[in-house]
């Protein structure tokens, strides 16, 4: 039986949802972009995980099979956010999200 | 501070390290790497808080599947995959945000206790016959959204759309 105060991990998913908001601004690089979205969604997962620990009732297992579904999501993104670098690629040449600025192909 | 205090804060600390550290780094390959190191410290951290059936599965899915279609995606998009990302300015206004973010988070914590709490643990044989159960919809529903993924993956990408 491990012991571990809740205060001190949601600061931490809270320091890990700031960083991933911070990259999701500053970056222009598609493929960066998708990596401060999952650290931004891991965040969130992670404190599913918590509330689940600290459940005091067997119902706090819905708290896990929610992370479960949340990390297949999160793998759905990233393959459908790396078809959207492809086709950006081959269309403008690059991936920089600031020269992809028209809708039309 | 017990040792299970001890072991969080260092995983802590080398989480949000990494992270930054991901996202900070000019060769993406770079990036590539600390982002593997952080997907493995927070299947760490599963294992700390009990659910190893997460952490194996935060292994397999995201330090294994995710970092290489990371590192596929910057193999087919660059011509020299050690070339370095066009720097970018580190405005105030993402800062801000950020810090903004950060601090209404940590001031809402308030209310929960910061005296150490005993974790819960689960069986992992409960957790996955609740997924496979009739109790709810929880791989059926991912199975639907995955395939419709999959399916808008293959759209974007066919050939001869241009």
């Amino acid at each position: 039986m491990t012991g571990l105060p809740v205060a001190d991990l949601l600061v931490l998913s809270g320091a890990l949802l700031a960083v991933g908001i911070f990259g999701l601004l500053t970056r222009r690089n598609f493929i960066l972009i998708l990596i401060a979205v999952e650290v931004a969604m891991n965040a969130t997962i992670l404190n599913f995980v918590y509330f689940a620990a600290f459940a005091p009732t067997a119902a706090g297992l819905s708290g896990q099979a929610i992370a479960v579904v949340l990390i297949g999501f999160a793998a759905t993104e990233v393959a459908v956010g790396l078809a959207i670098v492809l086709a950006l690629n081959r269309i403008k040449g690059t991936i920089n999200v600031a020269q992809a600025t028209e809708l039309r192909e | 501070m017990s040792l299970e205090e001890l072991a969080f804060l260092v995983l802590a600390v080398v989480a949000v390290g990494t992270g930054l550290a991901a996202l900070l780094v000019r060769e993406l390959v770079h990036t590539i790497l600390w982002v593997s190191v952080f997907f493995v410290d927070l299947s760490a951290i599963y294992f700390l808080l009990e659910a190893p059936f997460l952490g194996v599965l935060q292994l397999g899915v995201y330090a294994g599947a995710v970092t290489v279609l990371l590192l596929f995606g910057i193999m087919v998009t660059r011509k020299r995959i050690f070339s370095r990302d066009a720097a970018t300015g580190l405005g105030p206004v993402p800062l801000a945000l950020a810090a903004v973010t950060f601090i209404f988070l940590v001031a809402s914590v308030g209310e929960f206790p910061s005296a150490p709490t005993t974790l819960q643990v689960y069986d992992p044989s409960a957790l996955s016959a609740l997924l496979f159960g009739t109790d709810g919809p929880w791989l059926l529903l991912l199975g639907i959204i995955m395939m419709s993924g999959v399916a808008g993956a293959i759209y974007l990408v066919r050939e001869g759309r241009e």
